[in-house]
């Protein structure tokens, strides 16, 4: 697996590198150098998030040490925002004359898929998923059926940027915290918004345990626009044998009463919240499943993310990732040690 | 062993009708939706072709059967028009009757309203009802408008793969079927024209002044269209057990990349030949079994070489009858694929095949041309249908006659 975020997730030790905050009410990915993974003259032409995306999954791969990728199966809310806004741009300013195609064809939504596809040559099944909180969530869940079909192993991601223009835009309806907050004081301070961030997060899956395997998925639920008890009766489901709860919570009040159900459900029971280290966007839950599998694979936490951590147990075996984006898609998935 | 997995609901939108009926109907007549924009603002109205629906977004929302005008973008109206259709066919009043899930296809969601407000959008001087577009721009929100209106609860998602969104759409609601996920699911996509997308497929050079000659020799590329088909899929023991009314069995399906470039097929059509090859094997059914292709014949320069090369290394001298129905409804992208699986259905259930219209000349690369006249009283056991999208995203559904 890798990630791409506002933390120092893809390079370096995750636990020695210091927690990136910031006030703006927008955590922005910290970017690797990309030479080592793209050519040269690809690297051009290309725009942020595919060089997010096709690099996050490179890394991936290699982490996972598989030599034949299969299926490639990415989720994203929004695509690439920043070509999306050049080509609207470009056709208002040039008045719909010799346009280049360029962002047009970066702004489709499988462009990441399909450069990530030619980059490692995988011509198997190749799918992408854009619904919000649930993009990355149905890319796992088509990930999962197609390892149950037989599949060897998947490539299964999620990416996603904030631009200047798209950060502006969701402010109008009430996305973010309307006063400049600490990103570190995010669970404290509850009023209407979150703060945005971004980021790419890869994943390879196989159905059985490699050396390499860093957790394992052994639940897994999604639920649009639930009621309270639909929602509690979801999440009892997974009730058995949880060490830590992670949840999604984002300092928004309006949806807070959320986490609050699961806080009733699983009492005594330690919990963290990740979305002051990747921000709120649709596909914040795959940095979520990150975290979690990094907790269960290397047994500890970074402590200088959690400042406000008091005691964990001394193994955690097993973890309930709850996440929901602004209270419309939720999602629960249960990750265990290998 | 998976369950089977029936068509027992269609419902559609077009540029050649507003319902399954009539867009029989003008397949029959033969009678192309290819004119020229009334709503899209484009220095291109009368210069590119496009099949357009033939109703304002007024005359939609009646057509959608609701009456609020805050914020559903033509997409969601064109998406729920053909949804209340195929629930309606399907005899399905209320979807909380049995869990349904939902899979929507879009490449561009609300992009046809959200373009005419943008800079207004990001204007902060700028301030009105428009705000309520805001956050229709995404692919999940026709998805969510139409969900909510109908009363989907289970399973949602929304798929984007370009050309092949709603092939896609299908194959995943089948596969959740098939897994044992949900007995019932409404898969397909919605498409509206926008200025974006003609814009971004002129700057291609990929779109024909004239109206599109799919596997024509003369053919310079494609028209665009809008419109919106879902299809209802039910697992064979809920179909079974709900006495359910079956149209047409969903056989096989494939998806396969081609890894070969980001916009154009290769030369050889290796990902249709895949596509192809794997959704019939899935199938079961053989090479002589195939009685028609909905190919995707979208009439660009590249796509009609590389599906017709396609089609010659799977099927060598036997190809069977092919056509392309592009000419009629235009290229509708995420929309096709699931229009395209309901003329499948259509063409097994009244022995048509439909002509592929404005062929001329065949294409000097190939040794094999489509079917240009209307064929009627054909014993159609078994259709391919077949889209292909950038990103090199190949998907082929194979659909077949229902035998018990």
């Amino acid at each position: 697996m890798a990630a791409i975020s506002p933390q120092a997730t893809f390079e370096g030790d995750v636990f020695s590198a210091p927690l990136v905050h910031t006030d703006s009410n927008l955590l922005t990915c910290m970017e690797p150098d990309y030479k080592p993974f793209i050519p040269a003259n690809s690297l051009r032409r290309m725009t942020r998030l595919l060089k997010m995306g096709l690099t996050t999954a490179l890394q991936s791969i290699r982490d996972s040490g598989v030599e034949a990728i299969g299926p490639i199966v990415t989720g994203t809310g929004k695509g690439s925002l920043q070509d999306t806004e050049k080509f609207i741009r470009e056709i208002e300013q040039y008045k719909e004359t010799a346009l280049n195609p360029t962002p047009f064809i970066q702004s489709t939504y499988n462009s990441v898929n399909g450069l990530i596809a030619l980059q490692v040559k995988g011509t198997a099944y190749n799918n992408t998923f854009v619904h919000r909180g649930f993009s990355f969530e149905n890319a796992l869940l088509d990930s999962m059926m197609l390892l149950a079909e037989g599949a060897p192993n998947t490539l299964t991601g999620a990416l996603e940027e904030m631009t200047a223009e798209h950060f502006y835009i969701k402010s109008r309806i009430g996305f973010w915290k309307p006063t400049p907050t600490d990103s570190r004081q995010l669970y404290d301070q509850l009023s209407p918004g979150s703060i945005a961030g971004e980021g790419a997060t890869f994943f390879v899956l196989t159905g059985t345990p490699t050396p390499n395997s860093k957790a394992v998925i052994t639940g897994f639920r999604m639920l649009y626009k639930p009621t309270a008890a639909k929602l509690a009766e979801g999440l009892a489901e997974f009730k058995e044998g949880i060490d830590l709860v992670l949840t999604g919570r984002n300092g928004d009040s309006r949806y807070e009463h959320f986490y609050q159900q699961a806080d009733t459900l699983f009492p005594g029971i330690p919990q963290l919240s990740f979305k002051h280290l990747s921000g709120e966007h649709d596909t914040a839950g795959a940095f979520g499943m990150w975290l979690a599998a990094q907790v269960l694979h290397t047994q500890q936490i970074p402590a200088q993310w959690f400042p406000m951590l008091k005691a964990l147990p001394a193994t955690i075996n097993r973890v309930l990732l709850y996440n929901h984006f602004y209270g419309e898609q939720h999602t629960m998935i249960v990750l265990e040690r290998v | 062993m998976a369950e089977r997995v029936f068509i027992t609901g269609m419902g559609m939108i077009t540029a050649i009708g507003d319902n399954v009926a009539e867009n029989l109907e003008q397949l029959r007549q033969q009678r192309s939706g290819l004119g020229y924009t009334s709503y899209i603002d484009t220095i291109y109205k009368q210069v590119l072709p496009v099949a357009e629906v033939k109703h304002s977004n007024d005359a939609l929302f009646s057509l959608a059967g609701i009456t609020s005008h805050e914020g559903y973008t033509r997409t969601t109206l064109l998406g729920l028009t053909a949804m209340r259709e195929a629930l309606q066919q399907a005899g399905i009043t209320d979807v909380q009757t049995a869990p349904t899930g939902f899979i929507n296809a879009s490449t561009v969601g609300g992009m046809c309203d959200t373009e005419k407000v943008y800079f207004d959008i990001v204007d902060p001087a700028k301030s009105g009802t428009f705000l309520q577009y805001i956050d229709t721009l995404d692919c999940a929100d026709c998805t969510q408008r139409i969900a909510d209106t109908v009363g989907f609860s289970e399973h949602i998602a929304t798929i984007s793969t370009a050309c092949s969104s709603s092939a896609n759409a299908l194959m995943f609601g089948a596969r959740m079927i098939r897994q044992g996920f949900l007995p019932r699911m409404v898969c397909g996509g919605t498409e509206a024209l926008t200025r974006f997308t003609l814009n971004g497929f002129n700057s291609l050079k990929n779109v024909d002044k004239q109206f599109c000659r799919p596997f024509d020799q003369q053919r310079t590329g494609l028209n665009l269209g809008e419109g919106a088909a879902y299809l209802v899929l039910e697992s064979e023991s809920f179909a079974r057990a709900n006495n359910s009314r079956i149209l047409a069995e969903f056989t096989g399906y494939c998806n396969a990349n081609e890894a070969f470039h980001p916009t154009s097929p290769s030369p050889d059509g290796d990902g249709a030949y895949e596509a192809m090859k794997a959704a019939l094997a899935m199938s079961g059914r053989t090479l002589e079994d195939v009685d028609y292709i909905n190919v995707h014949g979208t009439a660009t320069l590249n796509n009609d070489v590389s599906e017709g090369k396609a089609l010659e290394r799977l099927f060598g001298n036997n190809v069977p009858l092919f056509s392309s129905t592009k000419p009629f409804t235009g290229h509708t992208l995420a929309a096709a694929g699931a229009i395209e699986a309901i003329y499948a259905v259509l063409a097994i259930q009244q022995g048509l095949i439909f002509p592929n219209l404005n062929f001329k000349e065949k294409m000097e690369e190939l040794n094999i041309s489509p079917v240009t006249e209307l064929m009627e009283g054909v014993s159609v056991n078994n259709v391919i249908s077949n889209s292909f999208g950038f990103g090199g995203n190949n998907a082929s559904l194979v659909i077949s006659k229902y035998e018990g």
